[in-house]
């Protein structure tokens, strides 16, 4: 929800992430297709930005490329770049670094620490095979080994706990860590390591982190594992969040839990949101801004209350349209007609304007810009070319 | 708007069941065939199918059993490359590419009257079991957890032992222990079936127990069957051949097995072909059969991944 | 649960089996005896009871130890069998060594480079391994190393090196060890080498399959990419992660396996000249020896059920979804 951070506005706030230009491509046997395709997008300090489009449209593979996870082929990141300020770099007053073009030593120190992920299905995300403590820890000593080390061990340790420290011990120190002279040590270490945890889990009202921590995932409900993650993510007190479909896999009472939890925990450590969803009153009510998504290109960007009460772009449109409510009369359910475009080399042009009532020569020869219109609000369509607002119908007079 | 892609159901004649049928048998003997290695395989195994019927062709028959090794006694050892004998001869003076042909004759006869009679016991003994349920089907299943304890060239071996050498007992060994697993497939279909909520309409309508077997039962189960046959092809032939090696084939056949196990004395020697040439034919045999084994496998069970 | 309803039904099949194969008293006849002598015989021998007599009274000597007499060893059976299990066990494990870390290995590095080349070699390997016949690969082996090369020896020891330590448990290897003789110890070792690469090749094929396709399994699943989304390396998403889970679908094919290693051991016993159960088995086949070849049936059908058995129960417990007896 708007959170006021340092008593800005949300215009003014720093950025934490830039995306600029950024075109993603898959090598399949039909060709190559543009899963995303000129996206631009920008987040800001302590916002929550939504992310939303129906499923295939390239969401998921934009919050992918933030932390580079997409599978190498057939994926290729094709262009553009998306600049990340971490708080540090902030405070410093440094500029961003491009995330696509670190080296990849950098990105794994990014992926959990400064960039943290939580994915649709939690059953699916945690290892079965690993109590919910070890894998926690993992997070941990990936990141703060130094501190912990600090924490648990004393000055100037051997070289033998500093690499069990940074998970880096082979098969033989393990063995030989299990012996008298560092067993205690280790002890020390995983003790640590595991106040850690339980205070992570804490944050995320889990009111007996303990059981939780020696629990193996097929123990705990979908709720209970979806909060696991959320405090396996936040553990590091990242800068970003992306949360791709948290709630999807979940109950509909569960759901809501969580997306409070998510809110709660935002507000309170001043994380940056990227929280990607097909579901738009989901993101209503958590999101300060929305872009809206379809076939691997941004149509339309800005506040949530903007885009909610004066949708412009005529897939907005449709897409409220789409979502039952009480305006619509009983039975009726608007949708959208036609389909998603093949993606496989695909020709300038507007993608929606197979599909758009409005659609104009323009639109199935040229690739559509980002027009600015008013304060935080662009969209993406030949409608507004001018400049002055075309006479498109209203919402209700879509249906 | 664009249209929605392919041709309205109201368009097309409608398709009698067997030309169902054909039209995906050619689609999947399609699939199957784009696979290298698949295709490979069903080249080899034509090809062996073909030197085993045409062996009377290929060479002269010996007298007076053409399955028996010929033996000339003035051309013992003869090293690959000698004329008249292209790969060889043996301590008995038989021509080792005679062995070959007539040894395919003989594998092909031993898998297929293996696999014919075991794939039938297999469908005997499954459907008893999960059409009659209960105690038969419990006594059945532990006979057939039983044979599986053994394991399958040990059982078979002991078996032929006991009646005796000769290559027709190897067949008869090898058939009593391999038809376990086509029990357990026809029953597991069976059971599959009977859980399956149509069948209960089919009974309510009076269709007869035999019917369900022919309708549901045994359309579901070609396929797996048909993987496990194609996959014993290659084991029978193998798992024959141990045994005749081992001594449990009358002397003397033109068997590859035989034939392994009699050129086994010359290594020491330097006299390496008049096994390694048998040999290597058991491999291609067993490798084939695999091969199309599991690019069946692929195509009709993708779940279970083999590669 | 049901293994004592699997040993009493394998014990019927052998009892059966070796009374199909005729009179077990076959060696204490004559054919200058009479009918009356032949008879008396038989009564001594209990073999004008009835046929589920005879079997209890055959199952109750089996499980006093009594296995018959061994017409290849003239021997009792329970007295040759000791020794001959030791030189087969120690051929087997070291096969099973060779073909449990190659075979991880290499399906590890198989399904950790999915469709590229090491991949498709591995698969070539593969499905040669399981349609190998065991006794031909083993001659190949020999013809190369043996007659051309003369890199490694046949049998299983050198006399005069075997002859020099003092054999408490069989095992030449542990026992020269014990010894503490090196030159036994690499007299052990050398004898070793081609024998268990011959019986382990077609396990290992078996188990690099089967690693392969379970790893490439593991990674396409999510928690793999939640791992490398927290900043793990590659290194140890792959180990901690991927791998640890493959290997639980692979445990138990190394279990079934074992089936195939115990077959193996026949024709490589033969061929090496390795003084093992299985050459026993054959020079029984050859002669006709009932009581041998009804023991080893026994022994090799008790010892895989029982590891088929351990295999269950390690399996249920790693993989923690799962309940014994489900």
């Amino acid at each position: 929800m708007t959170s006021t951070v340092d008593g800005l506005p949300p215009a003014s706030r720093p950025l934490v992430a830039e995306v600029k230009d950024l075109r993603v491509h898959f090598q399949a046997k039909a060709g190559l297709v543009h899963a995303v395709d000129g996206v631009s997008f920008e987040i800001r300090d302590g916002e929550t930005l939504g992310l939303v489009g129906e499923t295939g449209c390239g969401k998921s593979v934009t919050a992918r490329s933030f932390i580079r996870l997409i599978p190498s082929p057939p994926g290729v990141y094709a262009g553009g770049e998306i600049d990340f300020w971490s708080s540090a770099a902030r405070r410093k007053g440094e500029g961003p670094i491009d995330l696509l073009q670190i080296p990849q030593k950098e990105m794994l120190e990014i992926r959990g620490d400064r960039i943290a992920m939580i994915f649709q299905d939690p059953g699916k995300a945690l290892n079965p095979a690993l109590t919910i403590g070890s894998q926690m820890s993992e997070v941990l000593f990936q990141h703060r080994s130094q501190e912990l080390m600090e924490a648990a061990l004393e000055e100037d340790p051997p070289a033998i706990l500093r690499r069990a420290a940074r998970q880096q011990s082979s098969a033989l120190e393990r063995l030989l860590l299990k012996l008298p002279p560092w067993r205690g040590r280790m002890r020390r270490l995983s003790r640590r390591v595991d106040e850690l945890v339980a205070r992570a889990l804490t944050e995320t009202q889990i009111s007996n982190p303990r059981k939780i921590m020696d629990s193996y995932p097929h123990e705990l409900s979908g709720g209970m594992k979806q909060r696991v993650l959320i405090a396996q993510a936040l553990a590091c007190n990242p800068d970003l969040l992306i949360a791709d479909e948290p709630t999807t896999a979940l109950d509909v009472t569960i759901q809501a839990r969580i997306l409070e939890l998510i809110a709660e925990l935002q507000q309170r450590l001043e994380t940056s949101v990227l929280y990607i969803s097909h579901d738009l009153s989901l993101v209503r009510e958590i999101c300060d801004r929305v872009a809206v998504m379809y076939a691997g290109r941004i149509v339309e960007t800005g506040t949530t209350k903007e885009i909610f009460s004066n949708p412009l772009h005529p897939y907005t449109r449709g897409l409220m349209a789409a979502v039952p409510s009480a305006a619509h009369k009983r039975g009726e359910l608007a949708a959208i007609e036609g389909n998603v475009p093949e993606l496989v080399d695909p020709p300038p042009a507007c993608r929606f304007n197979s599909r758009c009532p409005f659609a104009v020569e323009i639109c199935r020869t040229t690739d559509p810009r980002a027009i600015p219109i008013g304060d935080e609000h662009s969209v993406a369509c030949f409608a507004y070319e001018s400049g002055d607002r075309t006479e498109l119908p209203t919402l209700e007079q879509w249906v | 708007m664009t249209d929605v892609v392919g041709t309205p159901l109201s368009a097309a004649p409608v398709e009698g069941p067997l030309a169902v049928r054909l039209r995906r048998f050619t689609d999947l003997a399609r699939q199957v065939l784009r696979n290298k290695t698949t295709l490979a395989g069903l080249i080899v195994i034509v090809g062996m199918v073909l030197v085993a019927f045409l062996a009377p062709v290929l060479t002269t028959p010996n007298v007076p059993d053409p399955y028996q090794m010929p033996r000339d006694w003035g051309a013992l050892n003869e090293p690959p490359g000698t004329p008249g004998h292209i790969l060889g001869t043996t301590s008995d003076g038989g021509d080792v590419l005679y062995g070959i042909i007539w040894g395919s004759r003989v594998s092909l006869r031993l898998s297929v009257i293996v696999v014919s009679v075991t794939v039938t016991i297999g469908v005997i003994v499954g459907s008893l079991a999960g059409f009659l349920g209960g105690k038969i089907d419990e006594i059945l299943m532990r006979i057939v957890d039983v044979f599986l304890s053994i394991p399958e060239l040990i059982f078979a071996l002991a078996i032929a032992a006991v009646l005796g050498p000769s290559f027709g007992n190897i067949i008869l060994a090898l058939s009593m222990v391999f038809w376990v697993k086509y029990a357990r497939i026809i029953r597991g279909q069976i059971i599959h079936v009977k859980q399956n909520e149509y069948v209960d309409a089919a009974r309510i309508t009076g269709d007869s127990r035999f019917n369900i077997f022919l309708k549901d039962v045994l359309p579901n189960s070609v396929t797996p069957v048909m993987v496990q046959a194609t996959l014993d092809m290659g084991s029978i032939v193998l798992v024959g051949a141990t045994l005749s090696f081992i001594g449990l084939a009358e002397a003397g056949l033109a068997e590859w097995g035989v034939l392994v196990s009699k050129g086994q004395v010359g290594i020491s020697t330097g006299r390496w072909w008049a096994s390694t040439f048998p040999g290597l034919m058991i491999f291609l045999w067993a490798l084939a059969f695999n091969l199309v084994g599991d690019g069946l496998r692929d195509v009709l069970d993708p779940k279970t991944e083999s590669r | 649960m049901i293994l004592p309803i699997l040993l009493i039904g394998v014990s019927l099949i052998v009892f059966t089996l070796s009374r199909v194969g005729g009179s077990p008293i076959g060696i204490y006849l004559s054919h200058e005896m009479t009918p009356d002598e032949v008879a008396e015989i038989e009564e001594r021998f209990g073999l004008d009871e009835p046929l589920p007599v005879q079997y209890l009274a055959w199952a109750g000597g089996v499980l006093r130890g009594d296995l018959g007499w061994s017409g290849v060893s003239v021997a009792p059976v329970t007295q040759v069998f000791p020794d001959k299990l030791a030189a087969t066990m120690e051929l087997s494990v070291a096969a099973a060594i060779v073909a449990v870390t190659l075979g991880i290995g290499l399906g590890t590095f198989a399904g950790s480079r999915r469709d590229r080349l090491p991949d498709h070699l591995t698969r070539v390997f593969s499905v040669s391994g399981a349609s190998m016949p065991v006794f031909w690969f083993a001659i190949i082996l020999l013809i190369v190393f043996w007659v051309y090369l003369g890199w490694f020896p046949i049998g299983r020891s050198d006399a005069n090196t075997f002859a020099s330590i003092a054999h408490p448990t069989g095992l030449y290897t542990v026992d020269s060890v014990l010894a503490g003789n090196p030159a036994a110890f690499w007299d052990a070792i050398w004898h070793l080498v081609l024998p268990a690469i011959t019986l382990g090749f077609g396990t290992t094929a078996i188990i690099t399959r089967m690693m392969r396709s379970s790893l490439v399994e593991e990674l396409g699943e999510d928690y793999v990419e939640a791992a490398r989304a927290k900043g793990l390396p590659e290194r140890l998403v792959m180990k901690r992660h991927a791998r640890r889970n493959a290997l639980i679908p692979t445990i138990t094919v190394i279990g079934l396996s074992f089936g195939f290693l115990l077959q193996g051991t026949v024709v490589v016993e033969i061929i090496y000249q390795w003084p093992g159960l299985g050459r026993w088995l054959a020079d029984a086949v050859l002669r006709g020896d009932q009581a041998t070849i009804m023991a080893y049936v026994l022994f090799t059908s008790v010892l895989f059920l029982t590891v088929n058995l351990v295999v269950d129960i390690v399996y249920a417990y790693l993989d923690r979804r799962v309940v014994l007896g489900a």
